[in-house]
């Protein structure tokens, strides 16, 4: 039995039978909120464009990640069910059992065991996540859907894991035993914010025609960036608005002003930024200072709030910093101070929501939307130990023990690097040399520098980033060699392209093709561009770098790099339009 | 109104999602209103979506061993092991 009383809502509330149908019953973690029906239906509105709906992922793949992300928050209740149902999808117990015990012994595919790497980092050590972290995906084959992906329902186990803490509910199944041992420490790297991205790719949409962003623009006056960020999916979108409109729109039972305070000391003591600020912002817009907004994020004890409110946000901040555990006298305290079951179970989904908004705000890496008042460092994460970790905006560099180990001698460190970056350096050079032969020979150079020059890597950069650098210069200087009249170093002299083909492109063009179709076609088109566009576009679409990282690499100017990769992108829209324009295949184009 | 012109001079920074809020509110309004500028926006979209999702130029699985092998055999003959 569950901290709360349940209510009766019949065979055919709608949630209801959309849990039957994908988990084969109701889990009682949703018949604890039987209280508020409002916040159950939209949380089966994200749960089934996160979890339900066919994508990219499979299902076992999600329900791994739940599995493998309640493993790390100790979360009884979320293994239990999450083994059961990877279970009855015909994962052997033997393969899970060795999830729960150590997911890195696990027999999976490299590909999945990175899933879960990626997953649990996000989880656990979210602000020390960093875009190389979305690379050694996008280097193990999945592209930016599947990782929106990734993303999504690592958050999805943040917010179900926070409200059966909240909750209490029975075990659906017998449940498992978690080591402890499994834990994670916080890591000796320094601290970036989550705020250095967006890491993903995006698509812009209209406010005219995609009506979540024109609800943000009338009730806000803008569209938040971490909305921005997920227009991949503007079913998870819409389910998203769906959620927040029944969570947070209402005002029956919490007040707007008593939510908003508990989504901003959540999301300080996770220590996210961006939420911070919105939130702050939000606050301001009903009526507080900035200061005493500020005063809530800091201490909110230290604010001007009525003590009941007090006791409620210690609450919040209890639950969703998953530092404590939550008992059944949490509860009779907020009884005490007058609040009824279903303020708690408001209270709790508030605050699970605030859970999900800031892992997939980490996720994603979005940049505020308005100027944080405060930005979380090093020293707010681990105050005590904030000396002994490397200065703040020192990068995170996955390759770091492997590149020290090369240091110190070992060679099979070093192949294994190769392997790491392999796939990555040969897009990089195919794509600047224009020819594939050259790029082997690039290949084995840019290896051969890097491993005579390693001993003087300092680590400034990442390892990534700086083999990056020789790559491309290993790249140019085979171009520079081969075709001097054709000069990738010549200044642009501020030409003019008009685009001649203005044919309309159907929905979905890439499914008019193949993938080795497509992959042919782009080839050919990327290889038949002046090199010096070429090489922008290589970067930053193929190996998708950032501007900066490429103006680096290049030695060239941002502006110079902007303006050569919307020239390639125009100009291979043009090569392409052909083949994807509407009806193009019709004609056997 | 913006012009065509005025729109492609914002459209590289557009696509980046680097423009401001006040001038992106300019730019969608010009596309919902220029069918020639709302075609190439969305089509220069699909080039990118294209683009980065073919992962074009990828070594195949099979090609990483022998590669590898042979830059890590040069490095051992370099080393004198």
């Amino acid at each position: 039995m569950s901290y709360l009383q349940e209510v009766d809502l019949g065979g055919t509330f709608p949630p209801f039978v959309s849990f039957e149908e994908h988990f084969g019953m109701v889990p009682n973690l949703f018949r604890a909120q039987t209280l508020l029906p409002r916040v159950l239906e939209g949380e089966a509105e994200l749960m089934g464009a996160v979890l339900f709906k066919d994508s990219i992922l499979s299902r076992i793949q999600k329900e791994s990640i739940l599995l493998a992300v309640g493993v790390e928050y100790q979360s009884n209740y979320c293994v239990a069910l999450h083994y059961q149902v990877l279970r009855s999808l015909g994962v052997p117990v033997s393969q899970l059992d060795q999830i729960v015990i150590n997911n890195r012994k696990a027999a999976l595919s490299t590909s999945d065991a990175a899933l879960l790497d990626f997953a649990i980092k996000l989880a656990m050590r979210a602000p020390w996540l960093s875009r190389e972290d979305i690379e050694l995906l996008r280097d193990r084959g999945f592209n930016d859907e599947s990782i929106l992906e990734a993303i999504l329902v690592t958050s999805l186990a943040s917010f179900l894991s926070t409200l059966s803490t909240g909750l209490s509910p029975l075990p659906d199944f017998e449940p498992r035993v978690i080591p402890t041992s499994n834990h994670t420490s916080p890591p000796k790297a320094a601290y970036v914010g989550g705020t250095g991205g967006p890491y993903l790719r995006a698509v812009e949409r209209s406010p005219e025609s995609f009506p979540p962003f024109a609800i943000f623009l009338e009730r806000f006056g803008f569209i938040p960036n971490l909305s921005r960020a997920q227009t991949l999916r503007p079913d998870v979108l819409e389910a998203e608005m769906e959620l927040f409109g029944d969570v947070l729109g209402p005002k029956d039972v919490l007040s707007h002003l008593q939510k908003e305070c508990i989504l901003l000391v959540a999301a300080a003591t996770n220590l996210n930024t961006y939420c911070v600020a919105d939130h702050c912002e939000m606050l301001h817009i009903m009526g507080l200072s900035r200061e005493e907004a500020d005063q809530i994020a800091l201490d909110h004890h230290e604010a001007d709030l009525p003590k009941e409110t007090k006791a409620l946000l210690d609450f919040a901040l209890k639950l969703a910093g998953r530092r404590f555990r939550i008992g059944s006298e949490d509860i009779d305290e907020l009884i005490g101070h007058g609040f009824t079951e279903e303020h708690i179970l408001e209270t709790v989904a508030v605050t699970a929501l605030n859970n999900f908004l800031n892992t997939l705000q980490m996720g994603l890496g979005t940049t505020p939307d308005v100027k944080p008042r405060h930005v979380y460092t090093l020293k707010d994460a681990l105050p005590a130990l904030a000396e002994e970790y490397p200065a703040e905006g020192t990068q995170i560099d996955p390759d770091a023990s492997l590149v020290a180990k090369v240091q110190a001698g070992d060679l099979e460190a070093f192949e294994e690097l190769v392997i790491r970056h392999s796939r990555r350096v040969h897009r990089t050079l195919v794509g600047i040399v224009g020819n594939v032969q050259e790029a082997q020979d690039a290949f084995q150079e840019t290896f051969l520098k890097a491993f005579r020059y390693i001993g003087s890597f300092e680590g400034r950069s990442t390892f990534s980033r700086w083999l990056l650098s020789i790559a491309t210069n290993t790249a140019l200087q085979s171009l520079r060699e081969r075709k001097p009249l054709e000069s990738f170093d010549e200044e642009d002299h501020g030409e003019e392209f008009h685009p001649r083909l203005v044919r309309a492109w159907g929905d979905n063009p890439e499914q008019l093709y193949s993938e080795a179709e497509r992959r042919e076609l782009v080839e050919r088109a990327v290889m038949r561009l002046p090199s010096k566009y070429r090489v922008v576009l290589v970067l930053r679409d193929i190996d998708q770098v950032s501007t900066g990282e490429a103006a680096a690499a290049l030695n060239l100017e941002i502006t110079t790099v902007k303006s050569r990769l919307l020239r390639a992108r125009l100009m291979l829209r043009e090569a392409l339009a052909p083949h994807f324009a509407t009806s193009a295949k019709r004609m056997g184009l | 109104m913006i012009t065509c012109s005025e729109f492609m001079a914002e459209f590289g920074d557009y696509l980046e999602s680097e423009v401001p809020t006040k001038v992106r509110q300019q730019l969608e309004d010009h596309v919902a209103h220029c069918r020639t500028c709302q075609v190439i926006c969305d089509s220069t979209r699909k080039t990118v979506k294209i683009v980065t999702d073919t992962r074009s130029f990828d070594l195949p699985e099979s090609a990483v061993k022998p590669i590898v092998d042979r830059i890590m055999a040069k490095i051992r003959i370099g080393q004198g092991s």
